[in-house]
C-alpha cells in the first residue's frame, strides 16, 4: 500500500518535471533558432575563409567547424512552430503558408552541410570549396524566399 | 541638318577610362546579381572602379581642355537651353561635353562613387563583406548594404539615360557621337600614368592596408 502510494506520487511528480523536454514556448523557439543561425554563420564563415584561400587550409579545424555546422543545421527546423512568426524576427509569413517548400529547403541545408562535413574530412581544398559553395547556395535559396530583406 | 561629329574630342586616357568603366560597371552589376562566389570578382571590380573614379576626378583638373570640369560643368540655364536645342533638333557641332552631357558626367561620377564607396562597408549576410566592414558597427554595415542595394538601380537608371541620349544622337540627330569616344589622339601624357598609379595606390591603401589589424 505504502509502496503503491510512493510509486503513484513519484509518477505524478515525474509528469510535472519534463517541462524542458516539451516544445519551448514561441519566444524561446525564436531565441533558439537565432542562436543556431548565429553559430552557423560563424562556423560557415571560417570554412568559407579557408575555401577561398583567405586562411590556410587546416583539415582538423575545417572538420571541427563543418561537423558542428552540420549539427547546428538540424536545429532551426524544429523552432519555427506556431506563434513564432511574431516578435523580433525576419522570418516571412510565407514560411507558414508554404511549409512544404520551406521544409524542403531546410532539408537541403541539412544535406549540403552534411556533405560539407564529409568534404572537410577529406582535407581536399577543391572538394571543400565546392561543398562550401553548395551550402552557400542552399542558404541563399531559403533566405531569398523566406527572410525579410534588411532595412538600414 | 548638319551632323555634329566632335572629331578628336577625347584624349586617350579619357577614352580608355570611359570604356574600362563601362565594362566594369556592367560586370559589377552582373556579378552582384549572381552573387555567391562571384562576389569575389564583384568586389575586385568595385576596387578597380574606385581607382578609375579617382583618376577621372584628378583628370578633371589635370587633363587636357575637353576633359576638365571647368570646360564642361555649366549652369542649369545652359543645360536647359541645350535641352531645348536637342528637342528642336538644332544642335550645333562642338567638340567636348555638351552642357547636359556635363551634368551626365557629374551624375555618373557621383552615383558610382556612392556605389563603390558604400560597397566597402557592406556584407551579404553570408560569407562576403567589404574590406572596411569590420571597422564599423553592424548597424552601419546594414545601412551601407541597403544603400548599396537600392543605389544599384540609380546607377542603372543613370546608365540608361546616358545610353538613350547617345541613341537619340545617333538615330534622331544622325550624329555619330560614339566615334569621338573611340578614335582620337593616341598619345598618353606621363602624368596620366602617374595619376592612375596614385589612384590605384590610394585604393590599395583603403582596401588592403587600412583594414589590416594592428
Amino acid at each position: 500500500m505504502t509502496r503503491t502510494l510512493l510509486v503513484a506520487t513519484l509518477a505524478a511528480l515525474a509528469s510535472l518535471s519534463p517541462a524542458l523536454a516539451q516544445t519551448p514556448k514561441p519566444e524561446d523557439q525564436l531565441k533558439l533558432r537565432k542562436a543556431a543561425y548565429s553559430l552557423m554563420g560563424y562556423t560557415f564563415g571560417s570554412l568559407d575563409a579557408m575555401a577561398s584561400g583567405k586562411r590556410p587550409m587546416n583539415k582538423e579545424e575545417a572538420t571541427r567547424n563543418a561537423e558542428l555546422l552540420a549539427q547546428l543545421a538540424t536545429i532551426p527546423k524544429g523552432f519555427f512552430g506556431e506563434g513564432t512568426d511574431k516578435g523580433e524576427t525576419r522570418a516571412k509569413p510565407e514560411i507558414w503558408t508554404n511549409r512544404a517548400d520551406f521544409d524542403q529547403k531546410m532539408d537541403r541545408m541539412v544535406k549540403e552541410t552534411g556533405q560539407l562535413a564529409q568534404a572537410a574530412r577529406s582535407g581536399d581544398a577543391a572538394t571543400l570549396k565546392k561543398a562550401v559553395q553548395d551550402v552557400d547556395a542552399a542558404c541563399a535559396a531559403c533566405h531569398d524566399d523566406y527572410r525579410v530583406k534588411r532595412r538600414g | 541638318m548638319s551632323a555634329p561629329v566632335p572629331a578628336a574630342a577625347w584624349d586617350l586616357p579619357t577614352r580608355a577610362f570611359h570604356w574600362a568603366l563601362a565594362v566594369l560597371v556592367v560586370f559589377s552589376f552582373t556579378t552582384g546579381k549572381i552573387g555567391g562566389p562571384w562576389l569575389e570578382w564583384h568586389m575586385k571590380s568595385g576596387y578597380a572602379i574606385l581607382a578609375l573614379l579617382l583618376f577621372r576626378v584628378a583628370w578633371g583638373f589635370a587633363g587636357p581642355a575637353n576633359a576638365r570640369f571647368t570646360a564642361f560643368v555649366r549652369g542649369p540655364v545652359a543645360a536647359l537651353g541645350h535641352a531645348r536645342e536637342l528637342i528642336a533638333r538644332r544642335v550645333t557641332a562642338k567638340a567636348g561635353h555638351t552642357p547636359l552631357g556635363g551634368w551626365m558626367v557629374l551624375a555618373m561620377l557621383v552615383v558610382l562613387a556612392l556605389q563603390a564607396g558604400t560597397g566597402l562597408f557592406t556584407n551579404d549576410e553570408s560569407s562576403h563583406e567589404g574590406p572596411l566592414s569590420r571597422m564599423v558597427s553592424n548597424a552601419t554595415v546594414d545601412r551601407m548594404s541597403v544603400i548599396h542595394g537600392w543605389n544599384q538601380w540609380v546607377v542603372a537608371a543613370v546608365v540608361g539615360v546616358h545610353v538613350v541620349a547617345i541613341a537619340y544622337y545617333h538615330v534622331v540627330l544622325k550624329a555619330n557621337v560614339t566615334r569621338g569616344m573611340v578614335t582620337g589622339p593616341t598619345q598618353v601624357p606621363a602624368r596620366a600614368w602617374a595619376l592612375l598609379a596614385a589612384a590605384a595606390g590610394a585604393v590599395y591603401y583603403v582596401v588592403v592596408v587600412l583594414p589590416r589589424p594592428a
